[in-house]
């Protein structure tokens, strides 16, 4: 029999295989795993907690020290109120409006660029690809005053449509970054000369073979463009903070200026809540597309 | 049905030159198999064909309509790619009856056209799965079926075998030639292995460096290769080669390299000449005492393979391959004699590589 020898040093494993989850036997490890993970939890889902319950309190049950963490009696008095003192569900359609159009606009001008910068070579490809990347490297705020200036130039100031223009562009440079390694690694180029040879053209290709297959990339690139709109505040509040037209952060921000911070916390909690709820819905019955989505291409299937 | 005439076809990347200019005539029936070392253009050819790749120069023509501008859809073939290239996103049966579907056929005839592929690859069992539940030879009848079913004038073949186990390719190369038998479809394939092209090719295109080296029956390229490229290329194990000079000894032509020389039977090529000798391993065999030209080798390797016996040797600084039908009683470091059949062997010019 013939042995290989190998140093000790080698044999032993390393600081990170000893810390990680691979050594499940370990019952120290497990529990302190646990123990960090529930503390996350807490952490993360205390303040949330504390806004849905006292959307159900009255005024007086919230401000009360020590603080009660049940409601004595929930009531959906509060939303009742949320709703008379602002356009809450207004301000809500208002939003959907925006952050859908914005997302499906976007979405399909990513499709195609992407598919373009993942499948040809062109003179200027790799200048497109790096200027894609360098608008990611600026940072958000000091393209306020630029963005503000030229939306106002188009005339577009306190308009969905402006607002819905500001969202696109923020998106695409990250959705098309992601979308063309998804078209990458989702569908090489043989799918679409399979497609041609059957009977497509360039269009039909990209249409019935590439996009189905893509689909849960471009999903996933959807719902980001559609989160990232929806939970926007600060370009919402600078681009159309007018009346009736606000989205449900602005007015809900608004709202706490004038007195819903102070007066009405229960109300104010509710629509709060009801901001919420959309995201989260997205997000539930999505979340595995939108794992599966941004993960592609790590892993060859 | 249809014929290829394919006259000085180029193909260049900007000034990159990497076909320059092919001619092959393949006719109706016919299954042509087009074969090279990496990098030699085959794949680039058959893409031209299919309308995958444009055509820098030259023409190509199926069934006589000159095809350099029409697009794939319009020039009715069908591709079996190396990856397969199916429709993740569809059924078995969809997946062979796209093609049908975007001629806008009726949804019977697709049933029926696609009923009928399945049976002859042996598929029906497997029409309602995805491709990401089947195996690799399964996928592999997949995609061959998608050419069926859309009974084109030509079939083109992009390397699909080289994806399968050992064992399945063998299958698989009998099947897709059984299958040409009995569809005698025009067919062209790619394959950088000579054993497939060998055992399938009607006539094979053997391709090098963008250019033709020679085109003809299987055998006739082993038997008579027309250069130095082809008698290396063809063959497996492949042809031993020994460099030397053509000398007269007695009135007789004689191949002479260092100490070994072997008088030839053709004594057509003139003395002095630089030549290259070429013998396969299956033309050396054991030394008789009254052989004439007699190798004397020592075994380095010897490889049994059960019905052969491969041996690796080498005399006089020279390393051959020698393969005997028969087994062999020989270690590494003994010393055989061999001697070379004198009717067997290839000339080639040094220089120009050609066959003499």
């Amino acid at each position: 029999m013939m042995t290989i020898a190998v140093p000790n040093t080698a044999t032993r494993p390393k600081l990170w295989q000893r810390l990680s989850f691979a050594n499940k036997t370990d019952l120290v490890t497990r529990i302190l795993i646990i123990a960090i993970t529930v503390a996350l939890l807490f952490y993360i889902l205390l303040p949330v907690y504390w806004m849905l319950k006292s959307s159900f309190q009255p005024n007086q049950e919230i401000r009360v020290l020590p603080p009660i963490w049940f409601p004595s009696e929930a009531t959906a008095q509060p939303y009742t109120n949320a709703n008379r003192l602002i356009p809450m569900w207004r301000y809500v359609l208002n939003s959907l409006f925006v952050s859908v159009t914005a997302a499906a606009i976007s979405t399909v001008i990513a499709c195609s660029a992407s598919y373009v910068l993942a499948r040809f070579r062109f003179p200027g490809a790799t200048i497109i690809l790096g200027l894609i990347l360098l608008t990611n490297l600026i940072p958000a705020i000091t393209r306020v005053f630029p963005i503000y200036f030229f939306i106002q130039d188009l005339g577009l100031l306190n308009s969905y449509a402006g607002l819905i223009l500001a969202y696109v562009g923020f998106s695409l440079p990250f959705a098309v970054l992601m979308l063309r390694g998804y078209f990458i690694s989702a569908a090489p180029p043989e799918l679409e000369e399979a497609a041609l040879i059957d009977g497509c053209s360039h269009f039909e290709a990209f249409w019935r073979v590439i996009l189905p297959v893509c689909l849960p990339g471009i999903a996933a690139v959807a719902i980001f463009t559609f989160l990232n709109a929806w939970n926007d505040f600060l370009w919402a509040s600078l681009l159309l903070n007018q009346g009736e037209m606000k989205t449900i952060q602005v007015g809900i921000g608004d709202f706490a200026q004038e007195g819903g911070g102070v007066q009405y916390v229960n109300a104010f909690m509710a629509a709060c809540v009801v901001a919420t709820i959309p995201a989260l819905v997205v997000f539930v019955f999505v979340q595995r597309w939108l794992v599966g989505g941004l993960t592609a291409g790590s892993v060859k299937t | 049905m249809a014929s290829i005439e394919i006259r000085q076809a180029r193909k260049a990347y900007g000034t990159f030159e990497v076909l320059h200019g092919v001619s092959i005539d393949i006719p109706d029936g016919e299954f042509v198999i087009l074969v090279g070392p990496s990098g030699c253009g085959k794949s680039t050819l058959l893409r031209m064909i299919a309308g995958l790749e444009t055509i820098s120069s030259g023409e190509i023509a199926i069934g006589n309509l000159v095809v350099n501008d029409l697009p794939p859809k319009k020039r009715d073939i069908a591709m079996v790619f190396q990856s397969y290239a199916l429709y993740p996103h569809m059924t078995v049966a969809e997946n062979m009856g796209f093609s049908l579907k975007l001629a806008r056929r009726s949804k019977a005839e697709i049933d029926q056209k696609v009923g009928e592929a399945a049976d002859i690859l042996g598929l029906r069992p497997l029409l309602a799965r995805k491709p990401a539940q089947l195996s690799g030879g399964q996928r592999q009848r997949v995609a061959m079926g998608r050419a069926i079913v859309r009974d084109p004038a030509v079939f083109l073949f992009d390397e699909p075998l080289s994806n399968l186990d050992a064992q399945l390719r063998v299958q698989m190369r009998s099947e897709i030639k059984a299958l040409h038998q009995r569809l005698k479809t025009t067919t062209v394939y790619v394959t950088h292995d000579q054993v497939e092209a060998m055992t399938m090719a009607d006539r094979i295109v053997v391709m090098n460096d963008g250019k033709v080296e020679q085109v003809g029956a299987p055998l006739e390229l082993f038997d008579r290769p027309a250069n130095l490229f082809v008698a290396r290329f063809i063959g497996s194990p492949s042809m031993n080669m020994l460099d030397g000079r053509i000398e007269s000894i007695n009135g007789v032509t004689t191949f002479v390299s260092g100490g070994f020389s072997l008088p030839l039977a053709d004594s057509s090529t003139g003395a002095g000449e630089e030549v290259v000798l070429g013998f396969r391993p299956e033309h050396l065999s054991l030394a008789t005492p009254d052989s004439t030209a007699q190798l004397k080798a020592e075994v380095v390797v010897m490889e049994p393979t059960g019905t052969e016996t491969l041996l690796n040797v080498t005399a006089d600084g020279h390393s051959f391959l020698a393969l005997f039908r028969e087994r062999l009683e020989v270690r590494s470091g003994d010393e055989i004699m061999l001697s070379i059949d004198p009717s067997n062997v290839h000339l080639f010019s040094k220089l120009t590589g050609k066959r003499l």
